[in-house]
């Protein structure tokens, strides 16, 4: 299956610059790297914080949680590798996620098959979960 | 060159057809002599004017040449200015299709080229394909009264999952089980597969502790040897004697278990945060135990994530089944009836990800009796 990936850029109200990005179909290793490249895009065109609309996302693999991960370092403006390339993506800084959920990138609209890998793999915790995309944006 | 060769036949007698009914009879002629086309009737040459130009083909050189003859009277400037023209339209279609001859050579070697360069990469490739086969344990331990089977499938020439299977510490009383997948794909992640691979096996044999194995190597990956890639992980050591089983999961897909007694088929539910992005684990080992019969089956993502053409997936209730319907077989075959019942479901659709399936199973009691 495929992915779409739909942004709106939130205008003025948000003191951070904000986009949502809403994902709908499938997310895997077939097209991770499309969403890791849309964060960049959005990164250089001023966006500071993603709310990711998940409402529409079916199913995440593995690499998602890559994808997830790098738009976080993405937002904090450390410029993940090309995580298909070599020994740069092998040898980056990982974001300190110790310290509890970021703040840059919040999801909202998770589902249940969205909702057990994010628990499986321990990454929920990275996450501000909000019901949906109003609740996200309120959040601030 | 030869001048038949770099131009077409038909061009030249387009060319040549004005003159056919004119009073001059027109020759053209290669280099060597030998005549190319004609138009006109020619004549002995001693019983008329007779006048040629050379045919320069650019960067073909000097072709051939186009010989007037007239029938009557004296060759007047006209047919030496035609014949001119002639050699001249000449000149330009063979240099044309010496140029594009020219390209053509330059195309077939810019494809051979190509060709090489990508071979290169194949074998590079093919290369690090046979060194990460060489990472797998060729041979399953010897392990008196179980069954152990695996099955290994990287979805391009290099993949990020990983297993092993070996005794702890080379006493023959505690296995080792390691199936792992590195998140994301090609030579990244099959870099930080070969790197991790060592660091697990070598923290299962140290620390005997599936928990702290686990913990030990994400301390490793996360304060040492940073990457933008996580791995998922599950780890079980088996007491061989007793059956006792201790597993802990980091990211990583529960276990399942067939029993042989009931039937049942059962998760342990193991869980943790995946290898490399959190400081502390904390992840919470599980004892189980495996009576005679009874099957452990680790399996990665790749397996469950399996795609059939019309964008369904495997999934776990498929895997469940094709588990079910092995209840009495041998590790082999069960691995062989989930791989066959998954690859029916995929119907030609290319994996996606990385397959590695590893069965264990404590042979029934009288099996084990008959083997004394």
């Amino acid at each position: 299956m495929s992915l779409e990936i739909a942004i709106d850029r939130v205008v003025g109200g948000a003191e951070t610059p904000t986009a949502v990005v809403r994902l709908v179909g499938e997310l895997d290793a077939a097209n991770y790297l499309e969403v890791i490249d849309a964060g960049r895009r959005l990164y250089e065109d001023g966006t500071r914080r993603l709310v990711l609309d998940l409402s529409g996302l079916t199913f995440i693999a593995s690499s998602g949680l890559v994808a997830l991960h790098s738009l976080i370092l993405i937002m904090a403006g450390e410029a993940p590798p090309d995580p298909e390339n070599g020994w740069g993506a092998f040898h980056s800084l990982a974001h300190d996620v110790s310290g509890g959920p970021q703040m840059a990138v919040q999801l909202c609209g998770v589902g249940p098959a969205v909702d057990r890998v994010l628990a499986r793999t321990g990454m929920g915790r990275l996450f501000l979960v909000h019901a949906d995309r109003a609740a996200a944006l309120a959040a601030g | 060159m030869r001048l038949a060769g770099v131009i077409a036949a038909d061009r030249l007698a387009e060319l040549l057809a004005p003159f056919a009914r004119s009073p001059i009879a027109v020759r053209v002629e290669s280099l060597d002599g030998q005549v190319v086309a004609v138009a006109g009737e020619p004549l002995p040459a001693e019983k008329s004017g007779t006048f040629s130009v050379l045919i320069s083909g650019g960067r073909a050189g000097v072709v051939g040449r186009v010989v007037v003859t007239r029938r009557v009277g004296r060759l007047d400037p006209v047919s030496r200015a035609a014949a001119g023209s002639l050699a001249a339209a000449i000149g330009m279609l063979v240099d044309a299709g010496a140029r594009s001859a020219h390209r053509a050579t330059e195309r077939v070697e810019r494809e051979a080229e190509h060709r090489r360069e990508h071979a290169r990469t194949e074998s590079e490739l093919a290369l690090s394909r046979r060194v990460q086969r060489s990472f797998m344990p060729l041979v399953a331990p010897e392990v008196p009264g179980w069954d152990l089977a695996s099955f290994y499938e990287p979805a391009r020439e290099i993949g990020g999952d990983f297993f092993d299977a070996f005794w702890i510490r080379g006493q023959r009383r505690s296995l080792a089980l390691v199936i792992a997948d590195v998140t994301g794909k090609g030579i990244a992640a099959a870099l930080l597969m070969a790197f991790s691979r060592p660091l697990l096996r070598a923290a299962v044999d140290r620390l005997q502790a599936p928990a702290t194995a686990l913990e030990r190597t994400n301390h490793i990956l996360v304060e040492e040897r940073r990457s933008a890639l996580f791995i998922t992980a599950l780890l079980a050591v088996v007491d061989v004697r007793s059956g006792r089983l201790r597993v802990a999961a980091a990211g990583h897909e529960p276990p399942l278990v067939l029993r042989a007694s009931s039937g049942r088929l059962e998760w342990l539910p193991v869980q943790g945060p995946l290898l490399g992005a959190f400081s502390a684990l904390n992840v919470r080992e599980r004892e189980a135990t495996l009576y005679h019969g009874d099957m452990l089956l680790c399996y990665t993502d790749g397996v469950t994530d399996a795609r059939s053409p019309a964008g369904e997936r495997f999934g776990e209730r498929r895997l469940r089944a094709a588990v079910r319907a092995g209840r009495d077989s041998s590790a082999q075959d069960l691995v062989d009836r989930i791989v066959d019942s998954m690859q029916r479901f995929q119907a030609g659709t290319a994996a996606a990800d990385d397959v590695t399936l590893l069965a264990v199973r404590r042979l029934p009691a009288r099996s084990r009796a008959q083997r004394g």
